[in-house]
């Protein structure tokens, strides 16, 4: 299994990069969100299923990315590759700022800040119309590049798990694995558990910064509503905890299934869509917190890293 | 114009202390802060309205009916939900209780329908001297005190508020001491699912009803339980009060779009500077 592991992941790798070739225009937009997903997904995994720290507010920085990619491309016609980049700078410079006061909070405390902080920002960016464009949103000059941002999303995606990667295995991560298991006693064992706290809050912060400008870019129109959703949020945690909280793979096998799950089956339910999310949330707290990687870690015995 | 302010914030406190209390006392007991307070509110609400519809009740009256429903409902949702979350860490509780906030909405969206209703009783405005208020903010807010006051009577001096109380301050020290622990989780979610019921009733002749019309209360209590000191039920009562009060003392100088984020800035505020709270409550 485990020397079979790598050559599969090239091969999938591999379709995947080839994939626009062939695949049809729907096709294409389906997988370059899903990407996006994966990449939020796994961001959210890096500051709160190794820290424990619950990042109720994540989406900020989608949102955060999004408008500064937004705006550096509608009003000084910057490319937008470049923009997006500068969208994911925009979102780790925003948590910086908030990282530093609310990350010495603890508990529901820590997570209902971040809630709060999304929504001031959301009415922050509706307030300031004359850069923003306010609530009735900002467009972008039209342009169709789906084959370029398919790429760039799913770049962004596997540099993100591949940044899970590195973390789990390193040092870095046990000792931000130490806080999430015991914040006192990673703090007697001499850790400094501040800053390492800020240290994955950016680094979590950097991809959704980016996805969020290349989503901007893609969609063409930016509203605050559109970027700073509270369900975002909560649909990148569940996919997270699915998956599997606190593993590599865990955040990309949930994203995966619940996107496709949402794409075709929900999209057909209209009115259903909203209870139906309700239950799989209740369910997946209720029966399976640990995720579908974590029970079949347990059960298996498979490496941590997976 | 500052008296009409103060006035008019004080009438609206009462009615978020009220709210608040219950959610401040499903915190308490259980250590759960309960995403889906709004939602039941707005359940409080729609009761009141088909009653108002159906079979014109007064919408006060209609607070008898609201408040024990909705205490049967909130013991439901602890029985079959809630309760098997309380001694996970707070990313269970939080979205469990999301999953029950969006599945309550969703359901009232299919059941009533995303129309706007409006419950139309009591309008106009008593005039004292220079001062304007309308009727319906004064009666709602004197309902919202007397409940207030009773829900703390019934706190203080019976025995179940009393098992209550304990179990809220230590809950290992209450199961020595023989009280049903579950028993009181499952009460204290009843209650306090009622008392956002009462809020739910009071608000349904004062504001247009719709399924997402709680989620806005679900943030103001978070509000109000930070401020008061979380765990700490008189901190409500000033906490409600206090959000009253700076809510519309700042719609004076800031635009109606900004004073929606006042409550934000100032959670985010409180929690940075004071997290326990103005009176001292527990920081976890």
């Amino acid at each position: 299994m485990r020397r079979l592991f790598l050559p599969l992941l090239a091969l999938a790798l591999l379709i995947l990069a080839l994939y626009p070739i062939k695949g049809t225009g729907y096709g294409v937009r389906f997988m370059l969100q899903l990407f996006m997903w994966i990449a939020l997904a796994q961001s959210w995994n890096l500051i709160s299923g190794l820290t424990g720290y619950v990042s109720f507010g994540h989406i900020a920085f989608f949102g955060m990315g999004a408008y500064t990619a937004g705006i550096l491309i509608a009003k000084l016609g910057w490319p937008w590759l470049l923009a997006s980049l500068a969208g994911g700078l925009g979102a780790v410079v925003l948590a910086l700022v908030i990282g530093f006061p609310c990350l010495r909070l603890k508990g529901p405390y820590f997570a209902i800040a971040m809630l709060g902080l999304n929504e001031v920002l959301r009415v922050a960016v509706s307030y300031f119309e004359r850069l923003t464009g306010g609530g009735s949103g900002l467009s972008l000059p039209a342009l169709y590049a789906s084959v370029p941002i398919y790429y760039a999303m799913g770049l962004t995606a596997a540099a993100v798990t591949a940044l899970a990667y590195v973390i789990v295995t390193s040092r870095f991560g046990l000792r931000l694995m130490t806080i999430r298991e015991d914040e006192v006693a990673a703090e007697a064992m001499g850790i400094d558990t501040f800053r390492y706290k800020l240290y994955a809050f950016l680094l979590s912060a950097v991809a959704p910064g980016i996805v969020g400008g290349l989503a901007a870019r893609d969609q063409s129109y930016i509203e605050p509503i559109s970027v700073f959703p509270l369900i975002m949020t909560i649909t990148m945690i569940v996919m997270v905890l699915f998956g599997g909280k606190g593993t590599i793979w865990g955040p990309v096998l949930g994203a995966v299934l619940l996107f496709t799950l949402q794409e075709m089956i929900w999209a057909r339910f209209i009115y259903l869509h909203q209870l139906l999310f309700g239950a799989i949330i209740i369910t997946v707290v209720l029966l399976m917190p640990r995720g579908i990687l974590g029970v079949l870690q347990q059960k298996y015995n498979l490496p941590r890293t997976i | 114009m500052l008296g009409q302010v103060v006035i008019s914030g004080l009438l609206a406190g009462a009615l978020y202390s009220m709210v608040a209390l219950g959610l401040g006392l499903i915190f308490g007991v259980m250590r759960v802060l309960n995403v889906s307070h709004g939602p039941l509110l707005m359940l409080g609400a729609y009761t009141t309205f088909w009653l108002f519809q159906w079979l014109g009740l007064n919408p006060y009256v209609s607070l008898v009916v609201s408040m024990p429903l909705l205490f049967m409902v909130g013991m439901g949702l602890q029985r079959l939900f809630v309760r098997r979350v309380v001694d996970a860490p707070e990313l269970s509780t939080l979205l469990l209780t999301f999953g029950i906030s969006i599945a309550l909405v969703n359901l009232a969206q299919l059941a009533f329908t995303a129309d706007l209703r409006s419950v139309e009783f009591l309008t106009g405005s008593f005039v004292v001297g220079p001062f304007a208020f309308s009727k319906s903010r004064v009666i709602a807010c004197a309902f919202a005190i007397v409940i207030t006051m009773a829900a703390f009577v019934f706190l203080k001096t019976t025995r179940l508020g009393k098992a209550i109380r304990a179990v809220s301050q230590s809950r290992e020290v209450a199961q020595v001491c023989g009280i049903d622990v579950g028993r009181i989780h499952m009460l204290a979610f009843g209650i306090g699912s009622a008392l956002a019921a009462a809020g739910g009733t009071l608000v349904a002749v004062m504001v247009a009803i719709q399924p997402e019309m709680g989620q806005v209360y679900t943030f103001k209590s978070f509000l109000v339980i930070v401020l008061g000191g979380a765990g700490n039920y008189p901190g409500a009562l000033l906490g409600g009060l206090l959000l009253g009060l700076i809510e519309q003392m700042s719609s004076l100088f800031l635009t109606t779009q900004i004073n929606e984020a006042v409550a934000y800035v100032l959670l985010v505020l409180v929690l940075l500077v004071r997290p326990t709270g103005l009176l001292k409550g527990r920081a976890s």
